[in-house]
């Protein structure tokens, strides 16, 4: 090893060492753990108590679903809205964009556990704000946290209250880096402002909002807070129980270390698959 | 085919008027150049012409219609941006079609007026590629491809060759001027290259702060500028300037000091109205000074640097009092080295200005 070469590992060694203990060994450890069988001492090979309970256990095949679904239907709404917020936050219309900005980015800076309990209070069934306003306009009243369907939905409104901003400040500045005189152009070439806005804008924001998609992916995959805090640990019944709640259960709970790894490793698998799907299907052409 | 007219335009924004009342009348089929320095208003203009900038108070006519309240879709126009404006997902033949595709133009007609730009722009084998695939000059051929197929009475250029080296800009400058000949429709073109104007124009409008300063025929103005601006404005190396001060005043002539110039005296036919002690400026072109002599004036300069370039020499030089001059001169292989110089100012040939920069004649 040449001596330059040398000297730099020695300075990256203290780094190296930490990575190494605090990285790599876990991910390899929890990937060994994910073959045993850890109930009842000593932990004992047994993959089959693992790997083969994720493909049996109803439990976690009802995580997997309900994940699946708010995945299905919060992402893309949630994209969708960002991306509109992110043209009106652009909007030379707008006063005070720069307060708009920062308000509708604030939620990402709230405490979780401080946005849950509001949450809480404003979809209380008998006194929240939001069943006041459905009342009011006529509608029945939603039992937010009896009802299966009503709480999906109150998590998927959550979690989209919490993230649109952020995704809508990343394609906000992707809105930025689009020139003003190829919009002139189109202006020219007689095309409207929705048909440039589908036909330039959206083509153009592909790759920003493809990077949101991911990061929602990975986010939502491994979705927690929310239904652990707002709907009472995956409530009512399970009906909101997510593979991030379902693999705290086994971790933290039941202590079952190694299903537990097994299944941080099927969602992480999952996220990838998932993402990699998108990036897939949202590749540009040649 | 259309001519375009501009009375008494006028460009707000905000409360800063940037325009200040402008009146033009552009020719059918005419190439019209704006120039001026960086920020007098010519793009303003242009873009006001083009729709894309609202007109705070006059009038603008295109084809004899009134276009004030007219969509930049309809005036019949098309533009070229400096930055070229291509769409950069879309292919260059993506880029021609766009416009007349989302307008519901019939496929035939959109693919043979794509083919019918390509083909006088020679860019036939790049219709496949997307802009981010093309060099300077190729995308600046697609920007006016896409002008061309929109099939306009009136071309607009802005500052579209200068993105582009001096080559490529020689050649493209070429190339506008063959379009324009084949095409015979209305060009206005903005640039703030001095040379452009001469090359391309066949009127010029000089624009000064939101003004126009001057229109006229190439030629015209550098012959017969109307002020000191035009005359510093038109011409590779610009127009010399030197101090000078009225010492006496006859029927048909003035005879002025150059103050700077060890105070040469100099006698310029010109009409009445001058006294003693005015100051003046004298505007002389760098080609117009005689060797030792041949003029009616002496100047005897010191050599700073002297370029040259084989056919002529340009020599920056001093007096020993004063300004700089540029003087060009044909063979002077043998003067390289020379570190004094005598020149003369030929009386006829020069421009008189008073303080206000206003021509003196
Ligand atoms: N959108 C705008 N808002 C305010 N001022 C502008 C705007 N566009 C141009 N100006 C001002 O108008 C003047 C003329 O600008 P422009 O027409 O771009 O000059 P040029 O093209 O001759 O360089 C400049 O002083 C510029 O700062
Ligand atoms: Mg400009």
């Amino acid at each position: 090893m040449r001596m330059r070469t040398r000297a730099a590992y020695g300075f990256l060694t203290p780094y190296l060492l930490i990575f190494a203990a605090f990285w790599v060994w876990p991910i390899v450890y929890s990937f060994y753990l994910s073959f045993l069988a850890t109930r009842i001492q000593p932990w004992r090979f047994n993959p089959g108590m693992t790997w083969g309970r994720l493909v049996v256990d109803p439990a976690f095949a009802n995580a997997l679903k309900n994940t699946l679904i708010i995945l299905v239907i919060q992402v893309p709404v949630m994209i969708a809205l960002a991306t509109l917020l992110a043209v009106l936050l652009n909007s030379q219309l707008l006063r005070a964009r720069g307060i708009m900005r920062f308000a509708f980015f604030a939620p990402v800076v709230v405490g979780e556990a401080a946005y849950a309990a509001v949450f809480r209070l404003m979809f209380n069934a008998d006194f929240g704000v939001v069943n006041k306003l459905i009342t009011g306009i006529g509608l029945p009243r939603v039992d937010w946290f009896a009802s299966p369907t009503a709480a999906m939905a109150l998590i998927i409104m959550a979690v989209t209250w919490r993230w649109v901003g952020y995704n809508a400040i990343i394609i906000l500045s992707g809105l930025q880096a689009i020139p003003n005189d190829v919009y002139e152009a189109a202006t020219l070439d007689r095309v409207s402002k929705p048909r440039q806005f589908f036909f330039i804008t959206l083509p153009l924001l592909k790759p920003i909002i493809l990077f949101c998609v991911v990061l929602s992916v990975i986010g939502t995959m491994q979705l927690f807070a929310e239904p652990f805090l707002i709907t009472n640990r995956g409530g009512p019944g399970g009906a909101t129980e997510t593979l991030g709640l379902f693999l705290y259960r086994q971790g933290f709970t039941v202590l079952n270390f190694g299903y537990a790894s097994a299944v941080a490793y099927t969602i992480a698998a999952l996220a990838i698959f998932i993402s990699l799907v998108n990036l897939w299907i949202g590749r540009s052409p040649k | 085919m259309a001519g375009v007219t501009l009375r008494n335009v006028v460009k707000r924004f905000g409360s800063f008027e940037v325009i200040h009342g402008a009146d033009l009348e552009v020719e059918d089929g005419e190439f019209v150049v704006f120039v001026g320095p960086s920020g007098c208003g010519k793009s303003t203009l242009l873009r006001m012409i083009a729709g894309l900038e609202d007109i705070s108070d006059g009038e603008i006519a295109i084809g004899g219609t009134v276009v004030n309240d007219v969509e930049p879709a309809d005036r019949g126009t098309a533009m070229v941006f400096q930055s070229y404006a291509l769409y950069p997902h879309m292919t260059v033949e993506k880029n021609l079609s766009f416009g007349l595709r989302m307008n519901g133009n019939d496929k035939a007609d959109t693919a043979r007026r794509v083919e019918r730009a390509a083909k006088i722009l020679r860019i036939e084998e790049l219709l496949d590629r997307r802009p981010g695939q093309l060099s300077g000059g190729q995308r600046q051929r697609v920007a006016i491809g896409r002008a061309i197929v929109r099939d306009p009475e009136v071309f607009l250029f802005d500052e579209p060759l200068s993105n582009l080296d001096a080559e490529l800009r020689v050649q493209m400058r070429v190339e506008i001027a063959r379009l324009h000949a084949e095409l015979g429709v209305t060009m206005v073109y903005v640039t703030h290259d001095q040379v452009e104007a001469m090359t391309l124009a066949d009127r010029i409008v000089v624009l000064r702060d939101g003004r126009i300063e001057q229109i006229g025929r190439p030629l015209d103005l550098y012959d017969d500028p109307a002020n000191r601006f035009v005359a510093g404005f038109v011409g590779s190396p610009k127009m010399n300037f030197m101090a000078a001060e009225v010492v006496g005043a006859e029927n048909g002539s003035v005879t002025v000091a150059l103050t700077n110039q060890g105070g040469a005296r100099l006698t310029v036919p010109a009409k009445n109205g001058f006294a003693a002690g005015d100051k003046l400026t004298v505007g002389l072109r760098p080609e117009h000074f005689g060797g030792a002599g041949e003029g009616d004036c002496e100047l005897s300069v010191k050599v700073d640097v002297a370029e040259h370039l084989g056919s002529t020499s340009y020599v920056y030089a001093n007096t020993a009092s004063g300004e700089q001059l540029v003087i060009e001169r044909e063979e002077s292989r043998s003067e390289i080295g020379v570190e004094h110089l005598t020149v003369s100012i030929p009386a006829a040939r020069t421009y008189l200005f008073d303080a206000s920069g206003a021509r003196l004649r």
